[in-house]
């Protein structure tokens, strides 16, 4: 769910670039390093950014008859890992905007936390906890995407919520407003990623253990497993 | 997707220099957020219309297409603005004037804001952007890669919708469940072939001497100093006739 241009007020805009700019400043000058170390790195990333970018225009299929896009930010974080995925999404939430009219220039940064930076790091965290209790492979990255999905969401109506309080029942009224609002689409949609996710991933790991392995990114918990 | 980028390239105001459209289009959007949008948007939605449709001759339909993406977002969000919920006493909805006054104005801007970022996104190809980004200071590299995404794009665009046609004729997408193996098939699939796609580039551009810069000549656009002082001189007149009206009409 990206926040429309010029949705925010003016203040809340800034503050919410204001919180994304450390995130993505210190991911981009690491991808950088890493990129002047091995230059195939960067056709790698130029590669899985555009993935990125396509999937995330893919239609999902959605009970309700309606279509929706999936955020893939699930995916990302698990194959690139979290330090990573806020440059490649800010880029693609960047080129969303640009290309597509989702987003905006101006409601940027706040994409960029919920969808670049809160949704990764909660799938990430989740998925190496899942993996630390020796939970199943397919379940660890259903887990760790869905709410991963529901993150970037509540964030998203958080978000919203402080923008807009309710005049009678202030930020926690308009937090419920929109999670209301959001909620019968939104669950469906997160669960249905996440058995999108569980399908890719198996897929990548029957096919191909080399490339993941290639990715060396903090999904080790994934190549790992590739290689066996 | 291919519809703004077509017409980013193809309009009559392309080749002019994207300052000339970036400067103009920026003032607009910070006038559209600072002053108070019932008077202000109307002014630059029109401006821009204008600007998009006449001047750069992009067709309306493009310009109205490019606004209704934004639309299903203000569909959600727009009544829960109008609508105040009070747990006080139970569970109490209610429509204040205060709260449609918040939602027409949010709705308003959102709209200016929007037909500015489509004047830009309509008129200045991507490639023209990454100028401006070496001169707010992101690295080379992070412009390079940027590039390069751009490229890939339109590369596995065109991949995923041919995978996507083929699996539609052979009624992967007939149910919901099939609809999801077959989207995670293509994903999957999508995925090795851009990894592939990767090694093939990097095998190629080695032997051409690659040593971690892609150097490419690009078109220098001279940058007319009239038609940036007029579109900046027609966007302060904007701002001006909006506080005008505003005091007209408290």
């Amino acid at each position: 769910m990206h926040i429309a241009e010029g949705f925010l007020p003016p203040l809340h805009a800034a503050a919410w670039t204001a919180v994304a700019l450390p995130f993505v400043a210190v991911s981009a000058w690491r991808v950088n390093r890493l990129m002047r170390d091995q230059p195939q790195v960067k056709l790698l990333l130029a590669a899985s950014g555009a993935f990125a970018f396509v999937i995330s225009a893919l239609k999902l299929p959605s009970a309700t008859g309606s279509c929706s896009h999936a955020t893939g930010t699930g995916l990302g974080a698990i194959l690139f890992g979290p330090s990573v995925m806020a440059l490649l999404g800010t880029i693609v939430l960047a080129f969303q905007a640009l290309l597509l009219a989702h987003g905006g220039i101006t409601t940027l940064g706040a994409n960029v936390v919920s969808m670049a930076i809160v949704g990764p790091w909660v799938a990430y965290g989740l998925l190496r906890g899942a993996r630390r209790l020796n939970a199943p492979l397919a379940a660890s990255v259903f887990l760790a995407t869905m709410l991963g999905d529901l993150a970037t969401y509540a964030m998203t109506a958080g978000q919203l919520a402080l923008a807009f309080p309710d005049p009678a029942s202030g930020i926690a009224g308009s937090f419920v407003k929109f999670v209301g609002v959001f909620a019968p689409t939104q669950l469906p949609l997160a669960v249905i990623e996440g058995l999108l996710t569980v399908v890719i991933v198996n897929f990548l790991r029957e096919y191909s253990g080399d490339e993941l392995q290639i990715l060396k990114f903090p999904s080790q918990t994934v190549a790992v497993e590739a290689r066996s | 997707m291919r519809a703004i980028d077509h017409h980013a390239w193809t309009n009559r105001w392309r080749d002019w220099h994207p300052a000339e459209k970036l400067l103009p289009a920026s003032g607009l959007l910070v006038l559209t957020l600072l002053l108070p949008p019932l008077t202000i948007a109307p002014l630059v939605l029109a401006g821009t219309a204008l600007a998009t449709v006449r001047g750069a001759g992009v067709p309306l339909r493009a310009l109205l297409g490019v606004l209704a993406a934004p639309a299903a977002f203000l569909l959600a969000g727009i009544p829960f603005l109008a609508v105040s919920v009070d747990f006080a006493q139970g569970f109490d909805l209610r429509l204040s004037s205060e709260g449609l006054r918040l939602a027409l104005t949010t709705t308003l801007r959102a709209l200016a804001a929007m037909s500015c970022l489509a004047f830009v996104v309509l008129t200045t190809p991507l490639t023209d952007w990454m100028a401006s980004l070496r001169r707010i200071g992101v690295p080379a590299g992070v412009v390079e890669l940027i590039l390069l995404i751009y490229r890939l794009i339109f590369v596995f665009f065109e991949r995923a919708l041919t995978g996507h046609q083929t699996q539609t004729a052979r009624l992967g997408h007939s149910r919901v469940d099939r609809s999801v193996r077959s989207l995670g098939l293509l994903a999957g699939n999508l995925f090795q072939r851009a990894l592939a796609q990767a090694r093939r580039l990097e095998i190629g551009l080695l032997a051409r001497g690659y040593a971690g810069e892609l150097r490419v000549l690009a078109p220098r656009p001279v940058l007319s100093r009239t038609r940036l002082v007029a579109g900046m001189g027609l966007v302060g007149l904007v701002g001006a006739a909006s506080s005008l009206l505003a005091r007209g009409f408290p």
